[in-house]
């Protein structure tokens, strides 16, 4: 969509934008939060390892790795909810039996270790981040407000960055450089957390990679069932449907012109005309839902379009908002319309009131979050609806959160990486 | 003609037996599965019974199964198998008891309502129909024995044609022939066919049979 207000709209949006603060704020607790944890890593692991001479160490230090496992999964969770980043915690090994086994196995722990490493390589990058950031914000604040101060100052220079000027005239283009800082930090912070993303991902999420394959190998017998599935529907709803009701119409047309043909009974032929008629409008019937649920032709119109025609045509009272900067690939917008899809079609059985469905960019993926307003306690069951729609995200590395606490309200939220 | 009908699909049982009626046939039992089509068959004692392949529960070839075990039970008890798609294995097995009196046609030629009425005649005295698109799968299937290999192109147009239960009068209309040379024909690809010359047996539906046993 290029508007001449799309690169104005694109700035103020980034300034506004969810991401952008829940970005900002990663950047803010990061430090004073790393700090700390390090500090904590660092006693526990002299302590540890200075008393390991007595065997009073080994328990110490295998508190001290199981606390970072724990900072590690919390930094994997706080990654999730500010960063849109989504890593598979990785799987603790097997363990042995054997107490000098199980000893082992927990000095050894990887997730501790690496969550101790990605601690020691992030305290340097939160700080870094940390004073860049308020930096920029601190003068983007100062020089904003300058024109202000100017007055009340009298000449003297701003505590911040020492500006002065003699002038309050002057003040102005000082206060633009600062606009333009301010504008421009959505970028910054971005580009910084990037990092941040990289080294979640590498450091903490880096899983082994046999449990990756076995994953990969699950979803994707699961995408090949479905196909298999669909299509065997596909064929059964042909066969009985569509297919039936033309060969009736053809018989009830051949039998029509064997009766014209002989000079037959008029009625009779108005008759069977008639009911052919009836099987060829229905024939037209199937075949427009069975292509419909195929692919939806709104769909080639985007899903905003393809969203609201379904809603508008099931009868499913639903506000439905899509917010996105682009359009996603193809197949990624046939799998958010299915969920959709399907979920609404979940959540308006056991709801009469609107349902709310919110489309829009988290982090790296794709967002769909559908919300309804009845008694709650949605669970996922085995070979249920829910169950089958996350099989189904699984095969695109999607997933899906499940809230609904018993009397309500229903929030099932989806998630769509973009990066296949 | 009295006749049984199993067809899972309402539409299409309604309409043929709407069919039936109206060109004077009774309909004596309509059903919707394999199990009882069976029943119906052994109570009534039709004299063709008009079967779709794919029946519940499985939707895969239940029609079939239970038109053999029919035949087993009382042989060249006449069966019209009916269906939306040609599986020459499905037509190869009803056909392998060599008793006659069994049909496989695509539900499509119920559209000439006359071809279709002489099919179920054909079929109920005891001769063998099969549709053209059967018979035209079984001439592209790379069958080639060494019998067949020997037949000129002309005979296997009459073979074709043959298979599709056409008398040879019907075959010297179609392929512009005397009803003379037909024979001719005929009796040249029975002989290349090393079908012995007997009255019980149908030779027309064994040099069918040639195709299908390759």
């Amino acid at each position: 969509m290029t508007t001449r207000f799309a690169l104005p709209r694109r700035v103020l949006g980034a300034q506004l934008s969810r991401a952008y603060w829940a970005e900002l704020a990663w950047v803010i607790i990061g430090a004073p939060l790393t700090l700390v944890f390090v500090a904590l890593v660092v006693v526990g692991l002299v302590l540890g390892i200075g008393l390991s001479l007595l065997t009073v160490g080994l328990p110490v230090l295998i508190g001290v790795l199981a606390g970072a496992r724990l900072i590690g999964a919390a930094h994997i969770a706080l990654a999730r909810a500010l960063l849109g980043t989504t890593v598979t915690p990785p799987t603790r090994p097997e363990l042995r039996p054997g107490l000098w086994n199980g000893v082992k196995s927990k000095i050894g722990d990887p997730i501790g270790w690496r969550s101790i490493a990605y601690l020691v390589i992030r305290l340097p990058l939160s700080f870094i981040e940390f004073f860049l950031v308020a930096t920029l914000l601190t003068y983007a604040v100062s020089t904003l407000t300058y024109p202000l101060f100017w007055f009340i100052l009298n000449g003297e220079a701003m505590p911040t960055f020492d500006l002065r000027v003699d002038t309050w005239l002057l003040t102005l283009p000082l206060a633009l450089t600062g606009l333009a800082v301010l504008l421009a930090t959505p970028w910054v912070v971005h580009g910084l957390t990037e990092l941040d993303r990289l080294l979640v991902r590498g450091v903490l999420g880096a899983e082994d990679l046999s449990k990756r394959v076995r994953d990969l190998e699950r979803s994707r017998a699961t995408a090949v069932d479905d196909a298999t599935r669909r299509l065997r529907r596909i064929e059964r709803d042909l066969h009985d449907g569509a297919q039936a009701q033309l060969v009736a119409l053809a018989m009830k047309l051949g039998i029509a012109k064997d009766e014209l043909a002989g000079d037959g009974d008029l009625a009779q032929v108005t008759a069977l005309v008639t009911a052919a008629h009836a099987n060829a409008k229905q024939a037209l019937v199937e075949l427009r839902d069975l292509a419909r649920g195929i692919h939806p032709a709104a769909l080639d119109a985007g899903l905003d379009v393809a969203l609201s025609t379904l809603a508008a045509g099931s009868g499913i009272d639903a506000r439905i908002t899509v917010t996105l900067p682009s359009r996603p690939s193809p197949s990624i917008e046939t799998i958010a319309y299915f969920t959709v899809a399907e979920l609404l079609t979940n959540a308006a059985k056991h709801t009469s009131a609107a349902i709310e469905v919110d489309v829009g960019i988290f982090g790296d993926g794709l967002r769909l979050v559908v919300r309804d307003g009845g008694e709650g306690g949605a669970r996922p069951v085995r070979g249920g609806g829910l169950a089958g729609i996350a099989e189904r995200l699984a095969t695109v590395d999607g997933r899906l959160d499940i809230d609904s606490p018993p009397g309500g309200p229903t929030v099932i939220s989806a998630e769509i990486p973009l990066r296949t | 003609m009295r006749v049984v009908i199993a067809e899972d699909s309402a539409i299409l049982r309604a309409g043929l037996v709407e069919l039936l009626n109206l060109r004077e046939h009774e309909v004596v039992a309509a059903v919707a599965d394999g199990d009882s089509l069976c029943a119906a068959v052994r109570e009534h004692r039709p004299d063709v019974s008009i079967v779709d392949i794919r029946m519940p529960p499985t939707h895969t070839d239940e029609g079939l199964r239970a038109s053999i075990a029919l035949r087993a039970e009382m042989p060249g008890c006449a069966i019209l198998l009916f269906s939306q798609y040609v599986e020459t294995q499905y037509a190869t097995e009803l056909l392998a008891d060599r008793a006659g009196g069994v049909g496989y046609l695509l539900k499509d030629r119920v559209a000439e309502v006359s071809d279709f009425l002489d099919a179920l005649r054909r079929v109920a005295e005891g001769e063998t129909v099969l549709d053209p698109e059967v018979v035209s799968q079984l001439f592209s299937a790379t069958r080639k024995t060494d019998a067949l290999a020997g037949l000129t192109p002309r005979e296997r147009e009459v073979l074709g044609l043959m298979a599709e239960g056409r008398s040879n009068s019907a075959i010297a209309t179609a392929l512009f022939l005397s009803a003379g040379s037909v024979e001719k024909y005929v009796s040249s690809i029975f002989g290349k066919l090393a079908l012995p010359q007997s009255e019980g047996d149908n030779r027309r539906v064994l040099a069918v049979l040639r195709y299908l046993e390759s």
